[in-house]
């Protein structure tokens, strides 16, 4: 008999005998591989929509006077002084109410009663794509903001501060699930061995009395770790697939959802937090086994 | 086989179990080991299967000393040495044919050959319609037989065996003995330790007697 067909016997035994709370380790497994792979599913698709806005973040001054060729020269060399820019764009008071009457349409007669200089003058600057956290946008707008002749600097403060302040709540959510799945897998796992280890203390006595080598003894245990790291973890991921699939099912068409662009984990990220689940169930039997099991 | 040198063992807080006990046992040989109750008998047999280890003195199985193996090499030893302990040791929630598997299993003996033994053990001990039984549900005379068929199931170089006939009739303790003998005509070394004499009174073999943890005398064996 070999010696992995012996184990795996061994294994078949210990799971049939204490089947109740295999079961309920495996649940508490998934149920933590699927919060934090929920809320990193969350953060990732936050900041892949982060990065699709920042894309196109610009910020517009507003001048107070339109600016003829020195003055933009001037001002050019004053904004890159900051930082270099990718785009400066000047747009005189004719150019903005020509677009303001563009983003109108079919209303643009609204206008007509309206002078066509209106509209301040502004620059458009587009900052360079490295140029990505609020408190570098926040200082490079205060920057442009001293500029002389400058009315006011836009860059939509509000609804950027408030998607900063939510990826970086996303952010602490996603570490503390991380915690909680590393803990409740280590300890759950430990936890189950542990009484499965004290279920089973006269055969363990006794194995060790007719020969049986360490290996023998221990590799099941090391096993059932790694058995509940699979399942549970394969279960956690399958469960939110199938939810994420129901969720754009349910929610698609033209809505909130579309404008985001929701998308899974990659193959590569899936198996990652499948691996890492194992990696910490064995850890969990291991310890366990070193703690509890005297050979 | 079996060399010990100036053995002892002592139990915490000051219980003397063995006192500079000095024995050679060769291979293939029977030997008996007697005393009354707490003569140290048990305690010795737990000493040879490295179950404990001595608090002074040398043991050596077949030339190696045994209070010096540790993992596999002491895993090895023990599945040579097949014990069948007073208190039985059964795993009482398997069956009987379970429990007489387990010593050929750690030694990864194939299914097949297990099983063409352990019925062959049990014919030989009478319990041929005990293979399915929970080992729980057996009279202590059968679970006596259990331990015993699981010792001597794995074909061991060396077989201990404690207090064999303790719960036996006449009839049974035969069969116990047949079966023993029969392992030692096939070259395994078998100590037992016990306190009836019917089994030790005519026999050729060694018997030593203990008294208080003490070698009292060796008797018998041939010149």
């Amino acid at each position: 008999m070999s010696f992995w067909f012996t184990v795996m016997r061994q294994v078949g035994r210990n799971l049939r005998q204490t089947w109740g709370s295999q079961l309920m380790t495996l649940l508490t497994v998934s149920l933590s591989v699927l919060i934090f792979a929920f809320f990193s599913l969350i953060y990732t698709n936050m900041i892949n929509f982060g990065e699709k806005l920042g894309d196109d973040l610009s910020l517009i001054v507003y001048l107070e006077e339109e600016p003829g060729p020195e003055l933009q020269q001037q001002l050019i060399n004053k904004i890159t002084t900051f930082d270099e820019v990718e785009k400066v764009r000047f747009i005189s008071r004719a150019e903005a109410y020509e677009r303001f009457a563009r983003q109108l349409g079919e209303n643009r007669d609204v206008l007509d009663d309206m002078p066509k200089d209106f509209l301040p003058p502004s620059i458009e600057v587009v900052p360079l794509k490295n140029l990505r956290s609020l408190n570098q946008v926040k200082l490079f707008s205060a920057y442009l903001s001293r500029l002389p002749g400058t009315l006011k600097v836009q860059y939509g403060q509000d609804w950027v501060e408030r998607f900063y302040h939510f990826t970086r709540l996303l952010s602490i959510i996603v570490l503390l699930s991380g915690t909680l799945l590393i803990l409740t897998t280590i300890f759950m796992v430990a936890y189950t061995i542990r009484l499965t280890i004290l279920g089973r203390q006269a055969e363990l006595e006794l194995l060790k009395l007719v020969g049986a080598t360490n290996n023998y003894i221990r590799t099941p245990f090391l096993l059932e770790g790694l058995l509940q790291g699979i399942v549970g973890s394969s279960l956690g991921i399958v469960s939110l697939y199938a939810l994420f699939q129901w969720i754009k099912l349910r929610f698609s068409g033209p809505g909130f959802l579309n404008v985001f662009e929701f998308s899974f984990f990659s193959p590569a990220v899936s198996l990652s937090i499948v691996c890492v689940s194992i990696l910490l169930c064995t850890l969990g039997s291991y310890s366990t086994m070193q703690k509890f099991l005297r050979i | 086989m079996v060399e010990l040198i100036k053995v002892s063992k002592e139990y915490p807080p000051d219980v003397v179990a063995l006192k500079d006990i000095s024995l050679s046992i060769g291979v293939g040989e029977m030997f008996f080991v007697i005393g009354m109750s707490g003569a140290g008998k048990t305690t010795l047999l737990k000493l040879l299967c490295s179950m404990e280890m001595p608090s002074g003195g040398l043991i050596e199985i077949s030339g190696k000393p045994i209070a010096q193996l540790r993992g596999y090499h002491l895993a090895r030893l023990r599945q040579k040495i097949g014990v069948a302990y007073q208190d039985f040791k059964l795993l009482t929630d398997r069956t009987t044919a379970e429990n007489i598997a387990i010593s050929m299993e750690v030694s990864y003996k194939k299914p097949a050959i297990i099983k063409k033994r352990v019925r062959d053990l049990l014919d030989q001990l009478g319990l041929a319609d005990k293979h399915d039984t929970i080992t729980g549900e057996l009279s202590r005379g059968e679970q006596q037989r259990v331990t015993l068929a699981r010792a001597v199931a794995n074909s061991p170089t060396m077989i201990l065996v404690d207090e064999p006939t303790g719960n036996l009739d006449a009839i049974t303790t035969e069969r116990v003995m047949n079966l023993l003998n029969k392992c030692n005509k096939a070259g395994a070394t078998i100590v037992i330790a016990t306190h009836d004499d019917s089994i030790y009174r005519h026999t050729s073999h060694r018997v030593m007697e203990l008294r208080r943890g003490r070698l009292q005398a060796i008797s018998g064996g041939l010149p």
